[in-house]
C-alpha cells in the first residue's frame, strides 16, 4: 500500500500544497458506529411510518455527508512548508520539524501529524498563519534516519471521518555519535610547534579586534566597546599551543570503531567548549583546524557518516 | 463497595464529559413526563453523580455494584411493565443503562456511545409523539448532540463554535434531509410491531355516566378536524357521530358487546355531505362521521348497524379518511324485535318516578311522536338548569335529576330523556360524539375540540325510523350554535376565559392551522402522500428504477452544492486588478528573466537590467509605478484612474527581441 502510494504521488519536494488527488478519507470507527445507527433509524423510521424518525434519520444522514466534506476540506490545501530534521547525538531523541502553512480564510482545526511509528502531533491553524510542529524521532545509533514519509490527518470537525495524505518529504537526520570516553585531549601535535614558538608558551596573545561573526563566542566580544557604542567587536588572540589539537583516530587504535568514534565526539564537543581549534584525522578524511559551530557540526558529521557506504551517506 | 478515584483535570479536558452529559439529559427530559418519574430521576441523579465526581474526584462505584445496579434496575423495569418491548418500557431501559453507562464513562469512545443514547432516545421521541410544539424541542435535542460530537472529536472547541460549527452543518445538511424525505420510498406496511398499549389521551369511552363528559368540557386538544368538499352543514346539525350507547343499569350508560345486526333499509334526504376527516390520536377505536355516515372508509373500519364507525385498532396515530354523510334519513319498515327489546330495556327496578312520570304522558300522548314532543315540554318548562357543574346524584340518578337538583348538561339531559322514552315503551338510545366545532379560516376546515363532546338522544318513530332528538337543545338552545364554554363563562378556567380576547383567539387558529398542516403534510406523509406528490411532481406512476434515478441525480447536485459551499473559503480571492496587471508584466518579463518568488518589484527590475541593461527605459518606469501603486502613499480620488492607466501600459509594453533571442525564446 506504502509502495502503491508512493509509486502513485512521487517523491514531494517541498513545499507542497495538498491538492485532491492525494487525500484519502474513510470513516472512523466512530463514523461507522453512527452508519449503523443511521441505519437502526431509518428501520425504525420505515416500519412505523413515522414521519418524525425518518426525517431525523435523513437529517443525520446529511449531516454526515456534509461532515465529510467538511473534513476533506480541512485538510485540502494544507501547504507543507518544510520539514527538516537537526542533527542530534545517539541515544537521545531528536524531532522532525515540520511547518504547516494555511493561507486561507479559514482555521484548520485538529490537524494530525504522525511519522511510521511516532505518536499523533496535534495542531489547529489560525487563518493566514504557520505553525511548527516537532515529531519525535528516536536516534539509538550514530549514523542517518531516514524519514521515509510522513502522515498528515485530521477527523475534524465531528470526527466521523479522516482524511489523510502520506507526504513524501526526504528528510534525513544526522545523528552524531554519543559522545563518550574518557580519555585526556591529546596535546598539541608537532605540527603547530612553530606557531607557538613564535607567540611564546602558555600564553595568549593579544591579536586585535575585529568585527562580529556569526559563531563567535559571546565571552569573545569586546563588551566594553559596545557598551561605548562602537559596533560589535570581538577581541582576538593568538592561541597557545595547548589549545591547538588534532583528534587522530589512529591514535585511539586499542579500542573498537564505535567506542573511538564515541571519544572523538567527547573530545570535539569539550574542546569546542572551551574555545579550542581542533582538527580531526580519520581513514580517508581529514579535517583542519579550526573553531566555531560550523567547523564542529562538521566534524561531528564527519564522524557521523564514518564508515557508512556511499548509498547510506 | 470497590471505588476507583479520578484525579481532578482542568476545565478542558472536562469539556467533552459536559456536553456528553448534556446530549443525555436532553434525551432524558424528552421523555421525562412519559417514563415513570423514578426512572428520569433516576437518570438525571447518575448525570449529577458523574460530574460531581469529575469536579470533585469523588469515587465511583466499582464493576461489581454497577452490575448489581443494572440488574436491579432491568427487574425493576421488568416488574413496572411486565416486558421490556415497549416503546414506554423500552425508553426506560435505555434511560437507565445508559445512565449507568455514564458512570463508566472516561474516553472519547464512551463519549460518543453516550451521545448516541441521546440521539436513541431523540428517535423514541419521535416515535412517541409527533406535535408540531414539540418538533422545535427535537431539532434543540439533535443540534446539542452534534455539538457535542464535535467537542468530542475536538476538546478545545468552545460550546459558541461548537454549537455554530453543528448549526451550521445541520442547516446546510437541512435541504439533503428534506429530499431524502420526500423522495425516499416508504414501506407500505409494517414489518415488526413495538405493542405500544401505553397512551393516555383523552376522548370518549364506550360507557358514560351523566357526568363523564362534563369532564372532557374543559380539554381544548383537537379531536378532529374537517374539511368540507361542498357546503359544510348549518351549525344545528354538526352532530358528529361517536359510540351509541344502548345499555343502561340504573347509572351508566354503556355500549352493548358487538352482536351483528343488519342494517336497515331507509331512504337518506336532504342533502349529501361531502367531506374529509382528520383525526387525532386518541387510542380508541371511535372513528367520528357526520349524523349517518354511508360507507366505511377503510377495510379497517366496520359500519355498524346503528351507524357508528369503528376501527379494528385503536388510533396510536393520527388518520385522515373520506366520507359522506346526511344529516336526515326515513325508515318505513318496522324495528326488529331484537332491537326494539334492546331499545326499551330499563332495569328492572330504580327510578319509580320516573317510571311513573312516563306512564303519565304517555297516557296523555295520543302518539310517539306527541310522546315526545310532551317529553321536551316537561323539560323545557320543568325550570332545568345547563350547567356544567351539577350536583351529585343520589343512587336513583334519574329521579333525583329529574325532581330534585334539574341541573345537568347533555349527558343528564340525554340520559334522563331515554330512560323517560323507554319506560313509555318507545325504543330509545343514548348518541355521544360532538356537536359543533370552530370554523378555521386560515386553514378553511372546522376545529371539533374535545370540549365539544355532546350526547343526544335517538328514538325510534314508526315510519320515520330512528329521529335524533337533543334534549339538551331544548334546555340550552344557545348550545347548537356554541360551544359549552361560550356558554358557561361564568364557568370558565382562567385559561379559557383568555380566549375571550380576539386576537389571542385569532392566535390560537392560525396556531391550530399550523397543527392541522403539520398533522396532514409532515405526520401524515406516508407512501400514498408521496406518490401524490411525485404526481404532482410529474413523475407518473413512478416505478422504483425510474425514481431512483431523479433521487440520485437530485441527490448527486446537492452534494456538488455541498462541495462548492463547504469548499468556497479555501478558493482563493481573486486578485485586484493592480495584482492582475503586475502579473501580466511579469510574464511579460519572465522572457528576459522569470522573477524569483522573493524579489520585489525593484529587485527584480535590478536584477532585469543587469541582464538586459537595453530595457532600462521601457521596463524600469513601469516596475517603479507599480511600487508606487502598491507600497507609496496612498492617493484614493486617483488610484482607480492609475491602475487603469497602469494595466493598459502593461499591454502595450512590447520588448525588444534582443540579441540571440531564438536561443532566449525558445529556453522561455
Amino acid at each position: 500500500m506504502a509502495q502503491w502510494m508512493r509509486r502513485r504521488q512521487g517523491t514531494d519536494r517541498l513545499p507542497v500544497t495538498l491538492a485532491r488527488r492525494r487525500l484519502y478519507i474513510l470513516p472512523t470507527r466512530a463514523g461507522l458506529a453512527f452508519t449503523a445507527l443511521l441505519f437502526l433509524m431509518l428501520l425504525a423510521g420505515l416500519n412505523y411510518a413515522n414521519s418524525l424518525a425518518l426525517f431525523l434519520t435523513f437529517l443525520l444522514t446529511g449531516f454526515a455527508l456534509v461532515a465529510m466534506q467538511q473534513c476533506h476540506r480541512n485538510l485540502l490545501g494544507t501547504e507543507v512548508v518544510a520539514a527538516i530534521a537537526p542533527a542530534v547525538f545517539a541515544r537521545s531523541s531528536g524531532a522532525v520539524q515540520l511547518i504547516l502553512g494555511n493561507s486561507d480564510d479559514v482555521p484548520r482545526m485538529g490537524l494530525e501529524a504522525k511519522l511510521p511509528q511516532g505518536a499523533l502531533v496535534h495542531a489547529d491553524l489560525a487563518p493566514h498563519t504557520r505553525q511548527r510542529l516537532e515529531l519525535p524521532v528516536a536516534a539509538p545509533r550514530r549514523g542517518i534516519v531516514r524519514i521515509e514519509r510522513l502522515r498528515l490527518s485530521t477527523a475534524h470537525p465531528f470526527g466521523l471521518f479522516r482524511v489523510w495524505t502520506w507526504v513524501h518529504a526526504e528528510v534525513a537526520m544526522l545523528v552524531y555519535p554519543h559522545p563518550h570516553g574518557s580519555l585526556p585531549m591529546p596535546a598539541d601535535s608537532a605540527r603547530n610547534a612553530g606557531a607557538r614558538a613564535r607567540t611564546g608558551a602558555g600564553a595568549d596573545e593579544w591579536a586585535g579586534l575585529r568585527p562580529f561573526r556569526d559563531g563567535d563566542s559571546p565571552r569573545q566580544v569586546d563588551w566594553k566597546a559596545y557598551a561605548r557604542e562602537a559596533p560589535l567587536l570581538v577581541k582576538e588572540y593568538v592561541q597557545g599551543a595547548s589549545e591547538l589539537r588534532i583528534f587522530d583516530f589512529a591514535q585511539l587504535g586499542a579500542l573498537d570503531q564505535e567506542t573511538r568514534l564515541s571519544q572523538l565526539a567527547r573530545w570535539v564537543v569539550d574542546a569546542e567548549a572551551h574555545g579550542e581549534r581542533y582538527g580531526l584525522m580519520l581513514p580517508g578524511a581529514q579535517i583542519a583546524p579550526d573553531r566555531g559551530p560550523e567547523h564542529r557540526h562538521r566534524c561531528l558529521a564527519t564522524l557521523a557518516r564514518f564508515g557508512l557506504e556511499r548509498g547510506e551517506r | 463497595m470497590t471505588a476507583v478515584a479520578t484525579p481532578a483535570t482542568d476545565g478542558t479536558s472536562l469539556r467533552p464529559l459536559l456536553w456528553t452529559c448534556a446530549a443525555f439529559a436532553g434525551g432524558v427530559l424528552l421523555h421525562a413526563d412519559r417514563v415513570p418519574p423514578w426512572a428520569a430521576a433516576v437518570a438525571l441523579l447518575l448525570i449529577a453523580w458523574r460530574l460531581l465526581t469529575a469536579y470533585r474526584s469523588g469515587g465511583y462505584p466499582g464493576v461489581a455494584v454497577r452490575a448489581l445496579l443494572a440488574l436491579t434496575l432491568v427487574v425493576i423495569v421488568l416488574m413496572r411493565f411486565h416486558t421490556l418491548n415497549g416503546l414506554a418500557a423500552g425508553t426506560t431501559l435505555l434511560l437507565l443503562m445508559a445512565g449507568l453507562k455514564l458512570l463508566e464513562t472516561r474516553v472519547a469512545r464512551d463519549q460518543f456511545v453516550m451521545v448516541a443514547a441521546g440521539l436513541f432516545l431523540l428517535l423514541a421521541a419521535c416515535l412517541d409523539r409527533q406535535e408540531l410544539a414539540r418538533a422545535p424541542l427535537y431539532g434543540l435535542q439533535a443540534w446539542l448532540c452534534c455539538g457535542a460530537l464535535a467537542v468530542i472529536s475536538a476538546p478545545a472547541t468552545s460550546a459558541r463554535a461548537a454549537l455554530g460549527l453543528a448549526g451550521r452543518t445541520l442547516l446546510l445538511a437541512a435541504p439533503l434531509g428534506l429530499l431524502l424525505f420526500v423522495f425516499f420510498p416508504r414501506l407500505p406496511g409494517a414489518f415488526w410491531a413495538i405493542p405500544r398499549n401505553d397512551l393516555a389521551l383523552s376522548g370518549l369511552s364506550d360507557t358514560m355516566t351523566p357526568g363523564s363528559i362534563g369532564q372532557l368540557a374543559t380539554s381544548y386538544d383537537p379531536a378532529f378536524r374537517v374539511q368540507f368538499a361542498g357546503p359544510a352543514p348549518p351549525p344545528q346539525e354538526r352532530y358528529w357521530r361517536g359510540p351509541v350507547l344502548h345499555e343502561f343499569d340504573g347509572q351508566s350508560w354503556r355500549r352493548t358487546p358487538a352482536e351483528p345486526r343488519a342494517h336497515l333499509p331507509r331512504e337518506r334526504l336532504g342533502t349529501a355531505y361531502r367531506y374529509r376527516v382528520q383525526l387525532e390520536a386518541s387510542n380508541k377505536r371511535w372513528w367520528f362521521a357526520l349524523d349517518t355516515p354511508t360507507q366505511a372508509p377503510d377495510a379497517r373500519v366496520v359500519l355498524t348497524y346503528d351507524d357508528v364507525l369503528i376501527g379494528a385498532e385503536p388510533l396510536t396515530e393520527p388518520v385522515s379518511f373520506d366520507q359522506v354523510s346526511y344529516t336526515h334519513t326515513r325508515s318505513t319498515q318496522p324495528l326488529a324485535a331484537a332491537a326494539r327489546r334492546q331499545d326499551t330495556a330499563l332495569p328492572p327496578r330504580g327510578n319509580p318516578r320516573a317510571r311513573a312520570l312516563a306512564a303519565s304522558l304517555r297516557e296523555r300522548a295520543g302518539s310517539d311522536a306527541a310522546l315526545v314532543e310532551a317529553v321536551l315540554d316537561y323539560l323545557r318548562t320543568g325550570g332545568f338548569v345547563y350547567s356544567l357543574e351539577p350536583e351529585r346524584l343520589g343512587a336513583d340518578a334519574i329521579d333525583d335529576f329529574l325532581f330534585r337538583t334539574r341541573i345537568g348538561f347533555c349527558g343528564h339531559y340525554a340520559s334522563a330523556f331515554v330512560v323517560l322514552m323507554r319506560a313509555a315503551g318507545v325504543p330509545a338510545r343514548v348518541v355521544t360524539g360532538y356537536l359543533g366545532g370552530e370554523w378555521i379560516p386560515y386553514g378553511g376546515y372546522l376545529l371539533v375540540r374535545q370540549s365539544e363532546a355532546h350526547a343526544w338522544a335517538e328514538v325510534w318513530l314508526e315510519g320515520r325510523g330512528w329521529t335524533r332528538l337533543d334534549p339538551t337543545a331544548v334546555v340550552a338552545p344557545e348550545r347548537l350554535r356554541r360551544g359549552i364554554l361560550d356558554l358557561l363563562p361564568q364557568e370558565l378556567p382562567a385559561r379559557a376565559r383568555l380566549l375571550a380576547s380576539p386576537w389571542l383567539n385569532e392566535l390560537l387558529q392560525r396556531w391550530d392551522a399550523a397543527n392541522a398542516w403539520w398533522t396532514n403534510h409532515v405526520v401524515r406523509f406516508d407512501l400514498e402522500a408521496q406518490l401524490g406528490l411525485l404526481e404532482r411532481l410529474g413523475i407518473r406512476s413512478p416505478d422504483a428504477r425510474s425514481l431512483g434515478w431523479t433521487f440520485m441525480v437530485v441527490l448527486c447536485l446537492w452534494l456538488a452544492v455541498i462541495a462548492w459551499h463547504v469548499g468556497r473559503s479555501i478558493r482563493p480571492a481573486r486578485p485586484d486588478p493592480l495584482a492582475r496587471a503586475y502579473a501580466r508584466l511579469c510574464r511579460k518579463l519572465a522572457r528576459i528573466a522569470p522573477r524569483a518568488p522573493h524579489e520585489g518589484p525593484l529587485a527584480f527590475g535590478a536584477a532585469l537590467i543587469a541582464k538586459r541593461p537595453e530595457v532600462r527605459t521601457s521596463v524600469l518606469p513601469l516596475l517603479e509605478r507599480y511600487a508606487a501603486l502598491r507600497y507609496g502613499p496612498p492617493s484614493p480620488e486617483r488610484r482607480g484612474e492609475d491602475i487603469r492607466a497602469f494595466r493598459d501600459a502593461v499591454a502595450r509594453l512590447s520588448l525588444p527581441l534582443a540579441r540571440g533571442t531564438t536561443h532566449d525564446r525558445g529556453r522561455i
